[in-house]
């Protein structure tokens, strides 16, 4: 009888002592896109991201991924509801759309300054909203969009595997030579893969460097929150949707039937792109492990202008209805510490954002962080006005009606200011 | 209150008691609450939501009238969601209809592996929607989908499909026709079999061909089962969303956007919730006038045997 009274007391007590000690510490939670939608957020289903934190602080981080495509849709009806994550990992695109319903912690101004001041100044680009103000730090590993090619494709049409082209002329020259065809004129291959469809955000994203490149621009203050208009219906944002109708109508070295740029790049079927860099080279070991591909910037109307590129990030920030505030900062301000970032980045082979860790090795000699730092300079942040969302969808329509031939250049420009320009009119009331 | 008052209340729940009308209530309660939890009252709240301006974040509402209203009048993009939507509807609801009666009447014979073909036939509806959009979306890939290869095939070039602005509505309708024909056909084919078989045998006496037969028979005893495919059809085309949320995302250039999809997007993505209210109370009246207008009319067409 004794016996048994023991086992039932120490069975209960091997029961309650796990329980108890997960009482004691508190739980926050973390929201973040599942999948490969960016190499950072992959991140987060290792379990031994928050360890060291974890043991110290005694605050359990609990990851929870969520699908990308109706992310900023669930945060903000969690946050309608008052029942959100304490963190949130989310795309810098998505910025506006939270800063306008107000639904962020604004970073402390001397935590803000003290970030802005050691962090590497594309890191700067992309966490200053405006007079040192941020909401957000930016996870290491942000992404530059850039050129990428195939060398063996280049070398097979006996162009230089090393140069690529400069100017919108060797682009399309370039393209023409790469373009291949079966016995019936099908295209086969693409000089230069598009994006063409699904949201319009991704179609605009891809087209970004010709239009900055040829001087348009998306609102003409990208630092200004409200008011404004956009730059689109001009003769650079005329002549950069103009340059992919040719190279469709009449250089045939593109096509809308590739229409996932990177995809078709890695399978072998588009000898150039221009997408996420970081992306690339997070896909190509697996999806190509024998491709030999190259990075530079976008190429530029003529010799001389200078280039463009976006820069995009993904911030941790903590909504304001978030329940566990001051343990939310504490984690990020933890994993987004010097040391944190040398010791990540080293692990997952990331690029780093603080200025001291980019003279330590392994990224002082590393070939593909040295080539980003050169794409860097020319990157550019998305603007932050509340009415981007529209402006999104008014220039990523007209991209798609001018390619698909549906409305001319001059015709679908015309009527993307009109929307665009409404979109940011609405937002501002 | 008077015992005149208490008395006459006492009567009727002892009536309603005796009638067993509690305890019809009370098994219909659960549906009833149900129903009004979250249906009925989301509706209203939807309708209320219509005339403010809506920040759900902020717990504020202000109370706008009909400004979401005339908004809706010349947006441009919501104009096109409905010509697309009103597109869908008309093109859908019709060649289902039709060629779930075709089918129904091939059916309605007797023929070797009659219910496996019929099952194939009925598989799509039984399927979930976003799964089955999944594969056609393979399927209409322009360089490794199966459509492309059978055009290949007979010497057609490649068409872009949901790639295309032109084409991609229609993909997305050749989509839907495939998904609601299985359930035309069962909903036609319990039509037909209810027909009692003498019409045809008084009609075959009187020399009626087949076609004949057809025309003053079948089609004029099917007309309720046509209008409740007609009305059921059309009240789901005006709802259509996972397929075009699936295939198309709404583009290219909003080619196939249409309206639940515009609302959803105004509430989740632009959280213009008013907004987007006043767009589902638009197409509540569409689907409403439509409804209507195909009942009164297939009165003219009721029969009884």
């Amino acid at each position: 009888m004794k016996v048994r009274r023991l086992l039932v007391i120490a069975l209960a007590c091997l029961l309650f002592t796990p329980a108890l000690a997960l009482a004691g510490a508190k739980t926050i939670t973390l929201w973040y896109p599942a999948g490969d939608i960016t190499a950072g957020a992959a991140h987060f289903a290792d379990k031994a991201l928050f360890a060291e934190f974890e043991q110290k602080t005694g605050i359990k981080v609990e990851a929870v991924g969520m699908d990308y495509d109706t992310m900023q849709q669930k945060i903000f009806a969690a946050a309608a509801g008052r029942n959100i994550a304490d963190i949130l990992f989310v795309d810098d695109s998505w910025m506006p759309g939270f800063l306008k319903e107000e639904m962020l912690e604004q970073v402390a101004a001397p935590k803000a300054k003290a970030w802005l001041d050691t962090v590497s100044p594309e890191i700067r680009t992309l966490s200053d909203f405006g007079q040192g103000q941020m909401w957000g730090y930016v996870q290491y590993g942000i992404d530059v969009y850039g050129l990428t090619w195939n060398k063996d494709q280049f070398k097979e049409v006996g162009l230089d595997p090393e140069k690529p082209p400069k100017t919108w002329a060797e682009f399309r020259e370039y393209a023409k030579k790469l373009t291949k065809r079966d016995a019936q004129g099908n295209i086969t291959r693409v000089g230069y893969a598009i994006r063409h469809v699904g949201q319009p955000h991704g179609v605009v994203h891809k087209h970004f460097w010709a239009i900055y490149g040829a001087g348009a621009a998306l609102v003409d203050n990208p630092l200004a929150l409200r008011g404004g208009k956009t730059m689109i219906n001009t003769p650079g944002g005329k002549a950069a949707l103009q340059l992919v109708v040719d190279m469709l109508d009449v250089d045939k070295s593109t096509s809308l039937n590739f229409p996932d740029p990177r995809a078709a790049f890695l399978k072998g079927i588009a000898s150039m792109q221009i997408s996420e860099t970081v992306s690339i080279h997070a896909r190509a070991p697996k999806e190509a492990p024998d491709l030999k591909w190259g990075m530079a910037l976008p190429p530029v109307p003529k010799a001389g202008d200078r280039p463009a590129t976006n820069l995009g990030g993904w911030l941790y920030v903590v909504p304001k209805l978030a329940k566990n505030k001051v343990e939310a900062w504490q984690a990020i301000e933890w994993i987004n510490s010097p040391a944190m970032d040398y010791e990540l980045c080293k692990k997952y082979d990331a690029s780093p954002r603080y200025k001291v860790n980019w003279d330590k090795e392994p990224f002082k000699s590393d070939p593909y962080n040295q080539a980003l730092k050169q794409l860097y300079p020319y990157g550019l942040k998305l603007p932050i006005n509340l009415g981007f969302n529209g402006v999104m969808e008014a220039t990523g329509n007209a991209i798609q009606k001018s390619w698909h031939h549906e409305a001319s250049v001059d015709a679908a420009l015309a009527e993307a200011e009109r929307l665009a320009n409404k979109a940011i009119a609405d937002a501002a009331k | 209150m008077s015992s005149h008052g208490r008395g006459s209340i006492r009567k009727l729940v002892a009536r309603w008691h005796a009638r067993r009308i509690f305890h019809a209530y009370l098994f219909i309660a659960p549906v009833v609450v149900l129903f009004g939890i979250f249906r009925v009252a989301p509706s209203i709240q939807t309708l209320l939501y219509s005339f403010y301006k809506v920040e759900l974040l902020r717990g504020r509402f202000t109370f706008i009238g009909l400004e979401n209203f005339q908004a809706l009048l010349t947006d441009e993009i919501f104009r096109r969601a409905t010509m697309n939507t009103l597109t869908y509807v008309v093109a859908i609801v019709p060649i289902s209809a039709f060629l779930g009666l075709v089918l129904a009447v091939l059916f309605n014979a007797e023929f070797r592996l009659k219910e496996v073909f019929k099952a194939i036939y009925f598989a799509p509806m039984v399927t979930s929607t976003v799964a089955a959009a999944m594969v056609w979306w393979w399927m209409y890939n322009p360089q490794f989908g199966i459509f492309n290869v059978l055009l290949r095939l007979v010497g057609i070039p490649d068409q872009p499909w949901l790639m295309s602005s032109r084409m991609a509505l229609p993909s997305v309708i050749i989509f839907s026709v495939w998904k609601t024909l299985g359930y035309n056909m069962i909903i036609y084919l319990a039509g037909l079999q209810a027909i009692p078989p003498q019409f045809y045998e008084a009609a075959t006496i009187d020399g009626a061909s087949a076609f004949g037969r057809f025309r003053r028979i079948t089609i004029p005893l099917l007309a309720p089962t046509t209008t409740f495919i007609l009305i059921y059809n059309s009240i789901l085309a005006f709802q259509v969303f996972d397929q075009v949320f699936v295939l198309t995302g709404g583009g290219p250039a909003n080619s196939t956007n249409v309206v639940v999809l515009d609302l959803y997007r105004q509430a989740f993505e632009r959280y213009n919730f008013g907004y987007a209210a006043a767009e589902a109370m638009v197409l509540f009246l569409f689907i409403m006038g439509i409804t209507v207008l195909q009942y009164v009319y297939s009165q003219r067409y009721e029969v009884s045997y």
